[in-house]
């Protein structure tokens, strides 16, 4: 979908971007780093909105060269800051946005009220948009990105200064309009639940370097799932009894962490306990969030 | 539930048909000028009846039937001595005077200059305060193509009251003539002239007020700062003039290059081969500036407004 190679990008002294290379399949793919990590402007040199000051980056099978225009008819954008103008109405501002892209009046007009009747958002969109909430100017904003059914959406910050109930419905509305709409989603943000919800794969980015490149699924079931234990008595015993068994327990000084394969693991933890005749407190399956994983790759 | 499925794959498979870059420009263009023309801008649709009120009552009605259009030789020598040394012979054309100050020659630049203000004041401002440029750069078009989509409706809005309100006094001038075609032969060059120099004063106009926009980002302030710009610059270069003519001093035609409706006004005399003349004082004093110096300010200008809102522009998309 998106592919980078050996990417840099200046500004003045400081490196945005720093030989940045990522091959990104197609799907929803989320773009995960701290602020100033680079992932703003990565979706900009994407967009064709900036020119690296070198490497190459290829779009959708396009490649890139400065101020490409014509890949913008297949990509939206929703940008992060608030950038709907207060003056129009929900619906003439979408037209106004599809007729830029390049539909006409008539199919502008139909896709405007396809997708606000998606967003659900009823007579709501007549309104002045200096009157909507700050969920209904987010909708907006993503409704503009996928105006003209574009085949990709750069979605940089969706859930930015929206309330959690806002920012869950933000992310179901993401998911069921790309979903609806067929569209490839590239979602750049810092939240890492965003990313879990409406993402299948992730790259994670730090000081304008790719730090991971991976499927979101994998990561949670291969790094993130484990047995939380707590005993009492000899607790290096009870570790050496499940060595024994060939299991890795990880000793935080307050918690057991034993990684879950199947249900036979309960068993193992069972058996060991006993064995080193220690007591078994709490013995508890959890699955640790991305959170963890995310700070490990970061820190 | 089939017709819910049916739903989903017509929003699925939908086909934008998208155009190419020209047409949305022109599009984008068109449909801001025809916003000028809502309800919403009382002010503008006011100056525009005015300025038509203006010219009917002045240039077509009053002027009907004149022997004087489009050109006439006049001398001030209802002020002066005749041969006297402030006594000055000068070609006085109507479409010339149309741009004019009210006070000295009954035109209507005022009118003209506070429409540009108007009108080009949030055009690029506006979408920069509430941020929507970058959703305009984030479509099929390049910044360039951003600038001309918003210069195209504050060109045809001046459009409207330079070129074509002369066009309509030289029609009723044709017309008094009994509608002949020796007439249009005979002043094909004053229809020329007439759309260049209408072309000329909008285009101008319209580039120094999107540059304010661009600078100011506040659509009243833009406004004002264009209006006391154009009328400001004119008014230091006039006193100037006068006090360098005033005391023989050299070089006082120079000044009036720091005023840009001097050198649009000088371009535009040169368009009807008319000699440059300036009120300071009591007496006309004739303005004598090569072409080139003046087409080298001009480019300047220009070039230097059109380059400032690119860079203005780059800026803010970098930055944000």
């Amino acid at each position: 979908m998106i592919k980078a190679t050996n990417v840099t990008k200046k500004y003045g002294g400081l490196k945005a971007l720093d030989d940045f290379s990522v091959d990104i399949p197609e799907g929803k793919i989320g773009v995960l780093g701290p602020n100033g990590a680079g992932k703003s402007t990565f979706v900009k040199i994407a967009l064709g909105l900036l020119t690296a000051t070198s490497g190459e980056v290829t779009v959708l099978g396009e490649k890139l060269t400065k101020n490409t225009t014509h890949i913008r008819k297949r990509i939206g954008y929703m940008p992060e800051h608030d950038c709907v103008p207060d003056e129009m109405t929900g619906v003439e501002f979408l037209i106004e946005m599809g007729m830029v892209s390049g539909m006409s009046l008539a199919g502008a007009t139909e896709r405007t009220h396809e997708i606000l009747g998606h967003l659900r958002m009823g007579e709501e969109k007549y309104r002045l948009i200096g009157e909507y909430s700050g969920g209904m100017r987010q909708k907006v904003k993503l409704a503009q990105g996928l105006i003209h059914a574009p085949e990709l959406i750069f979605l940089d910050e969706p859930t930015s200064g929206l309330d959690p109930n806002a920012r869950r419905e933000m992310l179901e509305t993401i998911n069921g309009l790309t979903e609806v709409s067929n569209t490839k989603v590239l979602l750049s943000t810092h939240i890492l639940q965003d990313v879990e919800m409406v993402c299948d794969t992730v790259i994670i980015v730090k000081d304008g370097k790719l730090q991971m490149h991976e499927n979101v699924e994998r990561i949670i079931g291969e790094k993130s799932n484990f047995i939380q234990v707590r005993v009492g008595g000899p607790v290096e015993d009870f570790v050496n009894e499940l060595k024994k068994k060939k299991i890795t327990a990880d000793d935080d000084g307050r918690v057991i962490i034993v990684p879950y394969k199947d249900d036979s693991t309960y068993n193992q933890i069972i058996d060991a306990t006993v064995k080193s005749n220690c007591l078994l407190y709490e013995m508890e399956r959890t699955t640790q969030s991305m959170d963890s994983v995310y700070q490990e790759i970061i820190e | 539930m089939k017709k819910k499925a049916q739903v989903s794959d017509r929003f699925r498979d939908f086909n934008a048909n998208l155009t190419t870059r020209p047409w949305i420009v022109w599009g984008m263009g068109l449909r801001r000028f025809e916003k000028f023309f809502s309800t919403k801008n009382k002010i503008i649709m006011g100056l525009i009846l005015i300025i038509y009120l203006w010219t009917l009552a002045f240039d077509v009605m009053l002027a009907s039937g004149s022997e004087n259009y489009p050109c006439v030789l006049r001398d001030n020598g209802d002020f002066f001595e005749e041969d006297g040394p402030l006594m000055v012979e000068f070609k006085d054309c109507g479409p010339l005077t149309y741009y004019g100050d009210l006070f000295t020659g009954g035109g209507i630049r005022i009118l003209i200059v506070s429409l540009a203000a108007i009108a080009s004041g949030g055009m690029i401002g506006n979408d920069m305060a509430n941020k929507s440029l970058h959703l305009y750069l984030s479509r099929p078009i390049s910044r360039i193509d951003y600038l001309i989509a918003r210069f195209i409706p504050v060109f045809l809005l001046l459009l409207l009251v330079t070129a074509v309100p002369n066009l309509i006094v030289a029609s009723a001038m044709w017309s008094d003539d009994g509608l002949k075609t020796e007439w249009l032969t005979n002043h094909k060059w004053l229809i020329v002239n007439i759309l260049i120099q209408g072309i000329f004063y909008s285009a101008a106009y319209s580039i120094i007020g999107l540059t304010f926009s661009t600078i100011l980002k506040k659509e009243s302030n833009a406004s004002l700062a264009f209006f006391l710009f154009v009328y400001g610059t004119s008014i230091i270069a006039e006193l100037f003039f006068t006090i360098l003519k005033a005391f023989g001093i050299d070089g006082a035609d120079g000044v009036l290059l720091i005023s840009v409706s001097h050198i649009l006004d000088m371009i535009s005399y040169a368009i009807f081969d008319v000699e440059y003349y300036v009120q300071a004082g009591f007496a006309p004093w004739k303005v004598d500036i090569g072409g080139t110096e003046v087409g080298v300010v001009f480019t300047f200008i220009f070039a230097g407004c059109c380059g400032f809102m690119y860079w203005m522009i780059l800026q803010m998309e970098a930055n944000k």
